[in-house]
């Protein structure tokens, strides 16, 4: 007895996916089902609980509302994405993307420019700010302010922060600048040709014309960049590990200091699975806005 | 004035802008590529002396760099092939499938791509070593005792070459699986229809249509996949610790981050080399890099 052609494609497809399917199961899923058991548990990276691992049922999470470092990571988190994704990247990738759409000169030579920075892995671009910024009066910074009589400071430990959010914008105006070009580019013509002879000025055009058509493309950019930023972890962990006293420990570094610094495995599992409910949030919104095409 | 081209207020403003913007852009980069020269590099930006190219040369001369780029560049292309040939079986089935489960697989696919990574890494690191055990005892029963140990440096899933590219694999796989489905969706059935009319066997309707075909598709996948396994620092710095294992980012991450005698014209040299491929691999997909976010492949 033979299959007919449709049950044999169908069992190609299972076939060909199938692969696929295990990496994901092995590698993806199953770590994200056993970050939830684990965060139920008191296991440890060393010590008596490592080798006899209790159910603690909610204590990792009762713990987590009194624990300061926690709060505090929420809070630089938010300062980080707010500072860089949504305010340093946006507004900077948003007026280079309408700077470029101009009949511009060098317009290759600037847009490679602003390219550079999203191209060169996180390690490198850690290096090169840790140049920048540390070392006090030989830091690139404290010698540049110094021309205009300010003071030379160790500037990832006077604000850190601030820092981390500046080279993080530093890296990521590249992504808003190429997701607001597309945007621009979807907007016809005609349309500021119209407001143009009804005598609209520049800024009203951007206000009422730009930037209304633009929303959809501001959205997305929004989700997928939140998204990004909120899992960034080698960037900030070769500039400064999350100090100096915590100051930079974005939640990726915290849960990474709580579990293999502090040994922690339940605890920081705990830490993972809010982190894990925020991205999934974001991500089924993300799924929403696609309309996946079947 | 005669000759002289008259800047508009939105010209001057957009030029001095981006002006700035370039300044603020390129103005890092300037120390790393002072430095691989100076023959008396520092940690600060400094104006050279005098130029030398030893830095370059010491790279492949018996020293810890050379090897480091050997090992990303064996992890990273292992990891590149495999999701390609994954990627693609997976993406050819999502697009040509209609089954219920379709939809459900494509909404996961989205969801997997923004779960960050270091929020699994600790149950991913016990996955490891539990599949660690068997493979240490599956390779003891084939290899001679002297020779287990280089046998795990290689099929070890914990500082091991194998574990390690299945993970990045997996980390990568999403994004390229959509990018494969998407291409294939706006490749005509008909050619594979036609072939199999002709009596074309399932292998040869890949090698002579489908492979060809999706070309495009495969290659933005398979760009994509390098330069996010190329710059991952995450799995390298928890699943490999042996130094002679160890990848590019981690070698020069522990390598800067010692207490004395630092190389820099060295680490300059070796930060250098690490650049160039990722890139050259993010010019090439620069043109597919909005795709990925807002849909799929097109064209």
């Amino acid at each position: 007895m033979t299959m007919t052609y449709e049950t044999r494609m169908v069992w190609q497809n299972r076939l060909l996916l199938a692969p696929a399917l295990v990496l994901l199961a092995c590698f993806i899923l199953i770590p994200a089902g056993a970050a939830i058991y684990i965060s139920f548990t008191n296991e440890a990276l060393s010590g008596f609980a490592a080798s006899h691992p209790q159910f603690v049922g909610l204590k990792n999470y009762v713990r987590l509302f009194s624990d300061a470092g926690f709060w505090n990571s929420l809070i630089v988190t938010f300062a980080f994405v707010f500072g860089s994704s949504i305010v340093g990247q946006f507004v900077l990738g948003l007026a280079s993307a309408l700077a470029l759409s101009r009949p511009i000169r060098f317009r290759r030579v600037f847009n490679a420019a602003i390219l550079l920075p999203n191209a060169v892995p996180e390690v490198v671009a850690g290096f090169i700010w840790i140049s920048m910024l540390a070392g006090g009066q030989y830091s690139t910074l404290s010698r540049i302010v110094g021309l205009f009589g300010f003071a030379p400071q160790n500037w990832l430990e006077s604000v850190p922060l601030l820092m981390i959010i500046v080279v993080n914008t530093w890296r990521g105006i590249a992504f808003a600048m190429i997701l607001m070009t597309s945007g621009l580019s979807a907007v016809p013509a005609e349309v500021y040709e119209a407001a143009r002879m009804d005598g609209a000025t520049p800024q009203q055009i951007f206000w009422r014309i730009t930037l209304p058509l633009l929303r959809p493309t501001i959205f997305l950019y929004m989700l997928v960049s939140t998204a990004g930023t909120i899992a960034i972890f080698g960037l900030i962990y070769t500039l400064t590990r999350g100090g100096p006293g915590g100051a930079t420990e974005i939640i990726g570094i915290y849960i990474y200091n709580q579990s293999f610094t502090a040994y922690q495995l339940g605890y920081g599992s705990a830490v993972a699975v809010i982190m894990l409910g925020v991205s999934v949030a974001i991500g089924a919104v993300y799924a929403r806005v696609l309309k996946v095409q079947v | 004035m005669i000759g002289m081209r008259k800047f508009t207020r939105g010209e001057a403003t957009a030029y001095g802008y981006l002006t700035a913007t370039l300044v603020f852009c390129l103005l890092p980069f300037l120390w790393v590529v002072l430095a691989s020269i100076d023959p008396n590099a520092s940690q600060f930006l400094a104006f050279p002396e005098g130029i030398t190219a030893d830095h370059f040369i010491k790279i492949f001369s018996a020293n810890k760099g050379g090897r480091w780029f050997f090992n990303s560049l064996v992890t990273v292309g292992a990891t590149t092939a495999i999701v390609v040939v994954v990627g693609g079986m997976g993406g050819y089935a999502l697009s040509r499938s209609e089954a219920w489960w379709k939809r459900p697989f494509l909404y996961a696919i989205i969801l997997v791509r923004v779960l960050p990574p270091t929020a699994i890494i600790v149950p991913l690191y016990k996955v490891m070593l539990v599949a660690n055990g068997p493979m240490g005892a599956l390779v003891r029963s084939i290899v001679p005792p002297d020779s287990t140990r280089s046998a795990m440096q290689i099929f070890g899933f914990v500082d091991g070459y194998l574990g390690l590219i299945l993970v990045l694999s997996a980390m990568q796989l999403p994004l390229a699986l959509w990018i494969i489905k998407t291409y294939f969706d706006l490749t005509p059935r008909d050619y594979e229809e036609a072939a199999l009319m002709d009596g074309a066997n399932g292998f040869q309707r890949m090698r002579r249509i489908l492979v060809p075909l999706a070309m495009p598709g495969l290659s933005a996948a398979g760009l994509l996949c390098f330069i996010g396994a190329w710059g991952d620092f995450l799995m390298p710095l928890t699943f490999i610790s042996s130094a002679e294992l160890q990848l590019l980012p981690i070698g020069l991450f522990r390598a800067f981050q010692r207490a004395t005698r630092v190389d820099y014209g060295y680490l300059c040299a070796l930060a250098m080399l690490y650049m160039l491929p990722a890139v050259v691999a993010f010019g090439l997909a620069r043109r597919f890099l909005v795709q990925t976010f807002t849909g799929g492949i097109k064209g």
